[in-house]
C-alpha cells in the first residue's frame, strides 16, 4: 500500500471540485553513506558558514534575502514569496487541460497518489478519471502546499489520479542550448538503425530490473569491515564507433540481432 | 521568435530573440547590442581575454530581473574556452573565457549586457595585472566630482612616476587603471597601495573624497573604492556595455579630454554612447593598450 | 560531471552527461541575520571547527554507530567496473508504454569528439520510432536505471526509479465503481472548453512576476541591504608610502 495521507487538497476547475488525499508513491532505500574527514574519520556536516569570517552560522540566525544588485539584497520571507495562493484555500486550481503527450518528460517532477477524501466523492472521482483517460488529457494545475507553491498535473493511470509537480520552464535547459551540431545521416544509416531498434525493443517490464549494485556494494563494505583485501577493477572503456564505420557496425549489429 | 544561426570560424552559432527590446527606452534591441559588441570586439577582446567572465544577464531588457553568472553554463558550446577557478576557499569553479568572438556572441545570446573581469588571469588568479581606483560618486555627487579625484590621482601617480589611463564606468564613476603587467604584483600590494592613496585622499580632501564604504558617509563625496584590488572583485570591462537606460559603454578617455569636460561641467558629456563607441575606436584604436602592456612596479611598499 | 559511452548493440558514442535541471531564475540567497553577509554551503569538520576542501573528504559507511569505515571512489568505481564508463542500452521500449511515475531525474547527454554522427543516428532513429533505450549504469555510489530518450534533436538520460521504490497504489481508487454518465459528459465538455497547448513557460514567467512584484514592494518598504564589504580600520599604509603621498599632497595643494 502506498505511503499515508501527507496533505489533503481539492482538485477544481470550472464549477467541478473533487476532493482528495495525496499519497507518497514512490520511496527510496539505498546505502547510504557518509562523508568523512579523510584524515580522522569525523563525520562532516553541511554548514552554513559566512562567506567572511569564515565561521558557521546556526538556522536561527539566518535569513533570506533576494538579490537585487551585487552584493545588495532585499530581505525577505522566502515562503511569502513562494506562496502564490493562500495555503488555507487548499485549492489544486486546474488552469488548463493539454494531451498528456505534449509534458515532455523533462519537466515532472514527484508523482503523488489522489484518494478520493472520502467514498461520497466517489463518481465525481471516477468521472475525472474515465474523462482524463478517454481524452488522454493531463489537467495543468498549480497549488499551495507545505508554505511553497507548485505547478502540477492532474493525470488518470488506471482507475486512479495522479498528481505530478512540474518543474518551471526557466529550471529546465532546453536542448537547443546545447548547441548540437546538425550531422547529417544517410537514409540507409537511419533505416537500419531503425531496423535494428525494432529488434531490440522489448515491453516496458520495469521490475525485471533489480539493483544488483546494492548487493554487491554491500559486499564489498563487508569485506573491508573485516579487513580483507578488496581488490580494485577498472572501469570498461568502450572504443568509440568510427564515423565512417558506422554503416559497418551497424549492419554488424542488425545480423547479430537477428 | 526569430532564429538566426551564423557562422564564425566555421563554429555555428545560433542567435535567437534577435528583435527582443533590450534598451526600451532607446529601441536598442538584442540585435543592436549583438552588432556592437560584434564591431567592438577586436579591440575588446584582449581584454577579456584569459579572464574569469562574470556575465551580467537581462533576459527581459534592462529595468527587468537580471542574473549574475559566474559559473560557465554546462550547456555551453563545446567550442567555448572555460577555465577552472577557485571559488572560496574549496570548490572549484568553471568559468567561461570570451576569448574569441564566436564566444563573445555566444554570451552576447544570452542577453549578457555587461561583461565584468577580474584584475588577474585565470593561469595566474592571484597575479593582478593592473591596479585599479574605482570612483564611485555617493549622493549628490557626480561623474563630475570623480573627474575632479581622478585628475588629482592622475598628479599623484604621475610623481610616483606610474602612468595610469581613466575610463568610465558607464555609470555615475570613473575608472583609473594603473599598469603593472609583472608577475611579481600580488593583490596584497595594490590593495594596500591604493587603500594608503585613498585614505591620504580623504585626509587631504575631506570634503571632496572618501576611503569609507558607508553609504551615509559617501554622501556629496566620491568614494575611492580601493577594495576592488581583489583577486576575488569584477570589474566592469571596457567597452562593456551597461545596462542603464541608454546604452553607454564603460569608455576609456584621454587625460586631456577628461580635463576639458571638467572645464565644460556638463556631466552627460563624459558619458560615450555605443555609436560613439565605434566610431571612437575605429578612428583612434584601444586607448585601453597600455594598461595590458605597459610594465610598472608599484613604488615605497 | 561524467564522461564515458552510450552503447547499444555493437555501437559506442562517447558522451558527457551535463545538466537539464538548473535553479530556476528566482534565487534567494541565505544572509546572517546580523550584518547581511552572504553564507554558503560547506562540509564542515565539528571537531576541527573548520571547513573541509574536497581534496580532504571521503565518503564512508556507519558500520557501527559513530563508526565509519572509509570508502574510495577506486573501491566504488570497482563494485560494477562494466557499469561505470559505459550506459549500455540493454532493450529499446516504446514510449508510450514507459509509465511516468518511474521517473527520477533528467540530465543531457552530448556528443564528444567523433561521437556526434552516431549520436544524431541515435537520437534521430528513436524520434522516427518512438523508442527510448533502457540502460543500467553506476555513477558514484549508485546504480540507476535510466532511459535514454530523444527530446528536440537531442539524447536526454532520465534516471529511473526501481520497481520496488514505485509504491502499489491498491486502496487509493475509490471502492464504488459508479459513474454517472450524463456528469461524465459534462466534466468533459468542460475538459474541452479549457484545452489548451502545453505552455510550461507562461507559469514560469507568472511566478518571476509575482515574486518580483512582492520584491518591489518589500523595496518600498525597506532600502535593499548592503552585505558589509571585509574593511578593516583605516590605518595608515607603509610609513614610506604615506611619507611620499604626504609630500606630493602639499606640493598638489599649494599649486591648485
Amino acid at each position: 500500500m502506498s505511503g499515508g495521507t501527507i496533505w489533503k487538497g481539492s482538485v477544481h476547475f470550472g464549477d467541478m471540485d473533487v476532493p482528495v488525499k495525496l499519497h507518497t508513491a514512490v520511496k527510496e532505500e539505498r546505502i547510504q553513506f557518509h562523508l568523512l574527514h579523510r584524515r580522522d574519520r569525523v563525520r562532516l556536516h553541511q554548514q552554513m558558514i559566512c562567506v567572511y569570517e569564515k565561521t558557521p552560522v546556526q538556522p536561527e540566525a539566518q535569513i533570506k534575502g533576494f538579490e537585487v544588485e551585487e552584493g545588495k539584497y532585499v530581505i525577505v520571507d522566502q515562503e511569502e514569496l513562494e506562496q502564490t495562493t493562500p495555503e488555507s484555500s487548499r485549492m489544486i486550481e486546474v488552469h488548463e487541460f493539454v494531451k498528456s503527450s505534449q509534458i515532455y518528460p523533462l519537466f515532472l517532477d514527484h508523482v503523488y497518489y489522489l484518494e478520493p477524501d472520502s467514498e461520497i466523492y466517489a463518481s465525481r472521482y471516477n468521472e475525472l478519471v474515465g474523462a482524463l483517460q478517454r481524452m488522454s488529457m493531463a489537467g495543468i494545475c498549480t497549488w499551495t502546499m507545505r508554505k511553497r507553491s507548485y505547478l502540477g498535473a492532474v493525470q488518470a493511470r488506471g482507475k486512479i489520479l495522479r498528481l505530478s509537480t512540474l518543474r518551471y520552464a526557466d529550471e529546465v535547459i532546453s536542448a537547443a542550448s546545447l548547441e548540437l551540431q546538425e550531422i547529417p545521416v544517410s537514409e540507409k544509416e537511419l533505416n537500419i538503425g531503425s531496423e535494428l531498434i525494432n529488434q531490440l525493443t522489448a515491453p516496458f517490464e520495469p521490475q525485471k530490473f533489480k539493483n544488483e549494485h546494492q548487493k554487491r556494494l554491500q559486499q564489498l563494505i563487508d569485506k573491508k569491515a573485516r579487513g580483507e583485501k578488496v581488490v580494485l577493477l577498472r572501469p570498461r572503456i568502450l572504443q568509440p564507433t568510427a564515423q565512417d564505420k558506422l554503416l559497418e557496425v551497424l549492419e554488424a549489429s542488425l545480423k547479430k540481432a537477428a | 521568435m526569430s532564429r538566426k544561426v551564423i557562422e564564425i570560424a566555421g563554429r555555428r552559432l545560433a542567435l535567437s530573440n534577435l528583435e527582443k527590446d533590450l534598451y526600451p527606452s532607446w529601441g536598442f534591441t538584442k540585435a543592436h547590442v549583438l552588432d556592437y559588441y560584434r564591431r567592438i570586439a577586436a579591440f575588446m577582446l584582449p581584454h577579456l581575454k584569459d579572464r574569469a567572465l562574470t556575465l551580467k544577464r537581462y533576459p527581459d531588457g534592462v529595468g527587468k530581473a537580471f542574473f549574475f553568472v559566474k559559473r560557465c553554463p554546462d550547456y555551453h558550446p563545446v567550442w567555448a574556452k572555460t577555465a577552472e577557478v577557485r571559488r572560496g576557499s574549496s570548490k572549484m569553479m568553471t568559468v567561461c573565457l570570451a576569448n574569441n568572438l564566436e564566444t563573445l556572441l555566444w554570451v552576447e545570446n544570452l542577453a549578457s549586457l555587461e561583461l565584468h573581469v577580474p584584475l588577474s588571469r585565470t593561469g595566474s588568479p592571484e597575479t593582478p595585472d593592473a591596479m585599479v581606483f574605482d570612483l564611485d560618486p555617493g549622493e549628490q555627487a557626480t561623474i563630475l566630482d570623480c573627474a575632479i579625484v581622478a585628475l588629482i590621482l592622475r598628479i599623484l601617480l604621475t610623481r610616483l612616476r606610474l602612468a595610469s589611463y581613466p575610463k568610465t564606468s558607464g555609470q555615475k564613476g570613473l575608472h583609473v587603471y594603473v599598469p603593472l603587467n609583472y608577475r611579481e604584483a600580488t593583490f596584497e600590494d595594490t590593495k594596500i597601495f591604493s587603500k594608503t592613496v585613498a585614505v591620504i585622499m580623504q585626509k587631504n580632501y575631506p570634503d571632496l573624497v572618501t576611503a569609507k564604504m558607508a553609504k551615509e558617509q559617501r554622501t556629496g563625496k566620491v568614494f575611492i573604492n580601493w577594495s576592488q584590488n581583489d583577486a576575488s572583485k569584477t570589474m566592469i570591462c571596457v567597452y562593456s556595455l551597461r545596462a542603464r537606460e541608454k546604452p553607454f559603454v564603460s569608455f576609456p578617455l584621454e587625460w586631456k579630454e577628461l580635463e576639458r569636460l571638467v572645464r565644460q561641467g556638463k556631466p552627460e558629456s563624459l558619458q560615450v554612447m555605443y555609436s560613439e563607441a565605434v566610431s571612437r575606436v575605429e578612428e583612434s584604436g584601444d586607448l585601453f593598450r597600455q594598461v595590458l602592456i605597459k610594465k610598472q612596479k608599484l613604488p615605497h611598499l | 560531471m561524467w564522461s564515458g559511452t552510450v552503447s547499444f548493440s555493437l555501437v559506442a558514442i562517447p558522451v558527457r552527461l551535463v545538466k537539464a535541471v538548473k535553479p530556476g531564475h528566482i534565487t534567494f540567497r541565505t544572509l546572517h541575520r546580523t550584518d547581511y553577509s552572504p553564507l554558503a554551503r560547506r562540509m564542515y569538520c565539528p571537531k576541527h571547527e573548520q571547513i573541509v576542501p574536497p581534496d580532504e573528504i571521503v565518503r564512508g559507511y556507519e558500520i557501527v554507530p559513530d563508526r565509519y569505515l572509509p570508502i574510495t571512489d577506486e573501491e566504488l568505481e570497482s563494485v560494477s567496473p562494466e557499469r561505470s564508463r559505459t550506459i549500455e542500452i540493454i532493450e529499446f521500449i516504446d514510449m508510450d508504454e514507459v509509465d511516468p511515475i518511474y521517473y527520477d531525474h533528467p540530465y543531457y547527454l552530448v556528443p564528444l569528439k567523433g561521437g556526434e554522427k552516431a549520436y544524431r543516428l541515435l537520437a534521430e532513429v528513436m524520434r522516427r520510432t518512438n523508442r527510448a533505450g533502457l540502460a543500467k549504469f553506476v555513477m558514484v555510489e549508485r546504480e540507476y536505471l535510466v532511459a535514454v530518450i530523444s527530446t528536440e534533436g537531442a539524447l536526454a538520460m532520465i534516471t529511473l526509479h526501481y520497481s520496488e521504490e514505485v509504491l502499489p497504489d491498491d486502496g487509493i481508487a475509490p471502492k464504488e465503481e459508479k459513474m454517472d454518465a450524463k456528469e461524465l459528459s459534462l466534466m468533459e465538455q468542460s475538459i474541452r472548453n479549457m484545452t489548451a497547448d502545453f505552455d510550461p513557460g507562461k507559469y514560469a514567467n507568472n511566478r518571476r512576476e509575482s515574486v518580483m512584484e512582492l520584491v518591489k514592494l518589500k523595496m518600498k518598504e525597506h532600502a535593499p541591504v548592503e552585505a558589509p564589504a571585509v574593511e578593516e580600520e583605516a590605518g595608515v599604509g607603509p610609513p614610506d608610502l604615506v611619507a611620499a603621498l604626504e609630500e606630493i599632497m602639499r606640493d598638489v595643494k599649494k599649486s591648485r
